[in-house]
């Protein structure tokens, strides 16, 4: 039995104790009804779930299936009186169009660097300030958990002159740095409120089992919540990651040269006073989304199933 | 000393990052700051004149009225369909929770600009697939039905918007939250002779509730400070009657280059925030000190 | 820490920079145009909108590269987007590093030169050709308080883009040379292809602001007016009021077009065939069989453009002359170089190759040079008018004080009257305050 996360894919890792998936398991198992009335039971109320689920899908994903569709769109075709529910002149052009334009290749690379370097900050940062608050009775705690929260009140916006000048005065701007901190500035608070949620989110009293069978309190920490709070660090990463790597305004006001830009940035030059590149800007925006689901999948199924699994386990 | 060791490189992020430009923005608040004082880099003090200024303009206080119901029907939806999915993604087989995740993160995976401007293109007036379908099913003639005339409708599409875009978050973290919730301690409930829903409510809820505040308090945040989806959906050019309070302290300080005003109303902004959430933190803290 | 690290890596860097330049220097020819050695920076940093990279890419490689071979130093173009350029300008105007060289709306100027955002110019006029004859709407976007602080680059003109094939169909066979008589063309098309619901005899979105206030003018109507040194909203008078009601028939007969909407997506509809006429750009012709932006180019061929009638028999009907303005940010420390970029930017050379784009050069000496598919366009831009030069008209825009009152017209929110007195009100008010 195991408090295994089951968002996204839940093939369980290679080398992984196997774990019974979670995909229909009812809410309260009866213990006592036998496994036949349990599996029919499970499947009947699955099909009402199910049809719901695809529903829910279909909602959801209708706008994004008209983004990659349109990707596919030639010119006349994007938009039409009466819709073309798919492609009928599929062509790749667009694709073609959006990958031959300036910069796209390098501004990707630095989104990726920026990306990456906000969300392993934050997270690690994040996980040590959660545990501290969550865990620990100390003065100042409650001052500093809500300074956290107004910090993110405070609209994005009104904040870009003084960081600018900040950053001016420290030689940062145009430069990646500068743009990691200032994107740590609001993914951090975010991930600590957040973690925190999740450690709560643990009954103490494991730790305290653990703690009674011999284990320190790190080692608690580390055999008992850390697996515990393994599928909220991979939510809390997974936003992380979407917030940096779709900020606009900071990056298009702080970075200057066209080399130096991400690739939100890059994704706006389709959109000039000349109207806007449609069919290329969806075929960017549908690879630049892709790195994200791409992201998910990964830390999905390495992180989570095979380090929680694992741990629980043993 | 434990505590503070851990909560340190937070705090030295926090404060190091937005220490300064936080004083500033404050001090620029009480402080006549136009293009040639920003230039200059030196305001001449005015006290609370730019609040004052706000206070009397009649359209602040329809802007934070409006604002503040976007913020309450938009949290509100949010949350009641996120949660839903989150405990659906429970309940489905395994092809069909694959769908649905993959499509959240896709949603959120992509870019607000071109995510708003799929939207443009639904409910577009001439174009628009809506309008095509409930054309279709003779809702409406052909001379189609404009979402955007009137400004209650208008928003709501711009609601519909940021809802549809902040679900994947609120299905994701507490669907996170469900799976966090160790099956023993269910399992012993069941045992114990609790029915389906008492379990929900009695074992299940309890636990996910730290996180449940938080997504309500995260998403009045987000939803209060809305800018982007409407910025885009309305072309760039909301008139007054679309104006929410991001808008409008935008338009103040980076159109009107009164960043005096501007800063003030960042400000108010986060002060209203405060107002509106207190509840919801004061709860926070209050689950904290019981567990 | 790390601040004062940054410094002295930079001190280093610059110290470094210095002695190369010295050694080069040495051994380099020195001639009047290039800034003596010393204060040579790496490059020159030039904001432009898109419409360079997009329209004239040719002029702007060969304008760098003589300017680099000339004075030795690269010049690096960062393009802008119009949406938010403005937010990133205001912020650059702050730091140590502005940009040498900004392009700006014409619209989007006065504020910045009441603020001593940018360098006067007004010693160095004769260093740029043409100063002489810059065409008035866009010089007037430049000056402020008798001081000339940008340079005109470009103007845009607008004109009644048509569809021949339509007209033809329909047995048109001679552009409308008054407004009756374009009333007249529109309900023949509309009743020759009306029964088409998509079909739209004369297509105007309802933000188009710039359309309706050509009929405030050619009315005999103002924006606002000034006396002494006190503004006053004229949209309330007779004959704006008369103007507003033409634009708003206009609408209400012929145009299937978003009330609400903007011209952003009037190109790719014009392409689906089923438009008559519209009010556009002397790019849109372009854009119309531009695939990438929704265009269709099986329209090739089909596109026809005139002058947009004015109500008095066998004129014209006034344009809004939008464009672009150069400046040079008055804390860049290379304002020498950057009026000698512009300078070349500017020339008879580069605005003749513009002009070849079909857009209005910035001196009236070259208004001939358009080419002839864009005549129509220079044409009438012989009547031209602009928006009230006053710092405050930055806060009408952004108010959306036009918008509303084009949206609440057609959409029958207001009457005329009504929607009238709100707008002039606000516009008296708002380029009354200080700034």
């Amino acid at each position: 039995m195991s408090a295994l996360p089951t968002v996204g894919d839940p093939a369980p890792a290679p080398g992984a104790a196997p774990v019974q998936p979670a995909v229909a398991r009812p809410a309260a198992p009866l213990r006592t009804a036998p496994a036949g009335t349990r599996r029919r039971r499970q499947r009947r109320r699955s099909w009402a779930a199910d049809a719901l689920g695809l529903l829910a899908t279909a909602v959801l994903g209708f706008p994004i299936y008209w983004m990659v569709s349109s990707a596919f769109k030639d010119g006349p075709e994007l938009l039409s009186y009466t819709p073309h529910w798919w492609p009928h002149h599929p062509t790749l052009e667009n694709f073609r169009r959006a990958l031959s334009r300036e910069w796209f290749w390098t501004n990707v690379g630095n989104s990726l660097i920026v990306v990456t370097a906000t969300v392993v900050i934050s997270l690690a940062v994040a996980l040590l300030a959660a545990i501290a608050v969550a865990r620990f009775d100390f003065r100042g705690r409650r001052a500093f958990v809500a300074c956290l929260l107004a910090v993110q009140m405070v609209p994005l916006t009104a904040l870009i002159i003084p960081l600018f000048l900040m950053l001016d005065g420290v030689g940062l701007t145009d430069r990646l740095p500068g743009i990691v901190l200032t994107y740590l500035s609001f993914v951090l608070p975010f991930s600590v409120w957040t973690l925190r949620g999740f450690v709560l989110a643990v009954p103490v009293e494991l730790e305290e089992a653990a703690m009674l069978d011999g284990c320190t309190r790190v080692q608690a920490w580390r055999h008992v919540l850390f697996p515990l709070v393994a599928p909220g660090l991979v939510a809390t990463a997974i936003f992380a990651f979407i917030q940096a790597w779709n900020e606009y305004v900071l990056a298009y006001v702080l970075l200057r040269s066209p080399e130096n830009q991400t690739v939100t940035v890059w994704l706006a030059s389709f959109t000039t006073s000349r109207g806007t590149e449609w069919g290329p800007l969806m075929a960017a925006a549908t690879l630049t989304a892709l790195p994200v689901v791409v992201f998910f999948v990964i830390i999905q199924r390495r992180v989570v199933s095979g380090l929680t699994a694992g741990a629980v386990k043993g | 000393m434990a505590p503070y060791l851990l909560v340190a490189p937070a705090v030295a992020v926090v404060l190091g990052i937005l220490g300064w430009p936080l004083a500033q923005l404050v001090a620029i608040s009480f402080q006549r700051y136009g293009l040639a004082e920003l230039i200059r880099h030196r305001g001449r003090w005015v006290g609370l004149d730019n609040y004052a200024s706000i206070v009397r303009d009649p359209d602040f206080w329809l802007v934070a009225l409006r604002t503040t119901a976007f913020t309450a029907v938009t949290v509100l939806a949010t949350m009641l369909i996120g949660v839903g999915l989150a405990f659906l993604l429970r309940r489905v087989r395994r092809l069909v929770k694959l769908l649905l995740t993959v499509t959240l993160v896709f949603v959120w995976a992509t870019p607000v600009v071109v995510g708003v401007s799929m939207w443009q293109w639904l409910v577009d007036y001439e174009f628009g697939v809506v309008n095509w379908v409930l054309g279709r099913i003779g809702v409406d003639g052909f001379p189609r039905h404009n979402w955007f005339e009137d400004p209650v409708q208008g928003l709501a599409v711009v609601g519909a918007v940021v809802v549809w875009g902040a679900v994947p978050f609120v299905a994701i973290t507490v669907h996170a939250a469900l799976s966090q919730v160790p099956e023993e301690l269910r399992e012993a409930a069941v045992i114990d002779g609790a029915s389906a829903p008492q379990v929900a409510r009695l074992v299940t809820l309890p636990l996910i509730r730290p996180v449940l505040n938080l997504v309500v308090v995260l998403e009045i945040i987000w939803n209060f400070q809305v800018f982007s989806q409407l910025w885009i959906m309305v072309g760039g050019r909301p008139t007054q009657d679309y104006q929410l309070f991001s808008v409008y302290a935008y338009t103040q300080s980076f159109g009107i280059s009164q960043y005096g005003r501007g800063a003030a109303i960042a400000v108010v902004m986060v002060l209203a925030l405060a107002g509106l959430s207190v509840v919801y933190v004061r709860r926070m803290l209050a689950t904290e000190a019981t567990s | 820490m790390t601040h004062r690290t940054v410094r002295t890596v930079r001190t280093a860097a610059a110290a470094l920079a210095l002695t190369t330049v010295f050694a080069l220097a040495g051994c380099g020819d020195d001639d009047a145009g290039s800034p003596s050695a010393a204060t040579r920076p790496d490059k020159l940093v030039v904001w432009l909108q898109p419409e360079a990279e997009k329209g004239w890419p040719d002029l702007l490689a060969t304008v760098n590269k003589a300017f680099t071979s000339r004075t030795g130093v690269p010049v690096e173009v960062q393009t802008q987007q119009w949406d938010s350029h403005l937010a990133k300008l205001d912020t650059a105007l702050t730091g140590r590093t502005p940009p040498d060289v900004v392009e700006l709306g014409n619209t989007e100027t006065t504020k910045y030169l009441a603020a001593g955002a940018f360098d006067d110019l007004g010693p160095h006029l004769g260093d740029f050709e043409n100063s002489g004859t810059w065409v008035q709407g866009l010089k007037d976007s430049c000056t402020f308080d008798g001081k000339v602080m940008c340079v005109p680059y470009y103007g845009g003109s607008r004109a009644v883009i048509y569809n021949t094939e339509l007209f033809a169909k329909a047995g048109i066979t001679t552009p409308p040379t008054s407004l009756d008589e374009l009333f007249a063309d529109a309900a023949t098309l509309e009743k020759t292809f009306g029964s088409d619901p998509a079909f739209s005899a004369f297509y105007l979105p309802g933000k188009n602001t710039k359309a309706s206030l050509a009929f405030v003018i050619d009315a005999g109507g103002a924006i606002a007016t000034q006396d002494g040194g006190t503004w006053k909203g004229a949209l309330d008078s007779a004959e704006a009021r008369s103007g507003l009601a033409s634009f708003k028939s206009l609408v209400d007969r012929f145009s299937t077009a978003d009330r609400t909407g903007d011209e952003s997506k009037q190109d790719a509809t014009f392409a689906k065939g089923k438009i008559a006429m519209m009010y556009g750009l002397s790019w849109e012709p372009g854009a119309i069989i531009d695939p990438a932006s929704g265009g269709d180019p099986a329209m090739k061929g089909k596109i026809g453009v005139f002058p947009m009638p004015s109500r008095t028999p066998g004129k014209t009907m006034p344009v809004f002359l939008g464009g672009s303005d150069l400046a040079v940010p008055a804390n860049s420390p290379n304002q020498e170089l950057a009026r000698q970029w512009i300078a070349e930017y500017t020339s008879t050379e580069s605005m003749t190759a513009i002009a070849g784009t079909g857009l209005v050069p910035n001196t009236t000496s070259l208004l001939d040079r358009t080419p002839p598919e864009a005549k129509p366009f220079a044409e009438a831009a012989q009547q031209t008018f602009f928006v009230p030069v006053a710092p405050g008209w930055a806060t009408v825009e952004s108010k959306g004080v036009l918008d509303r009152l084009n949206v609440s017209i057609l959409t029958g929110k207001a009457t005329i009257d009504e929607a009238t007195t709100t707008a002039s009100t606000a516009i008296t008010e708002t380029l009354n305050e200080s700034p």
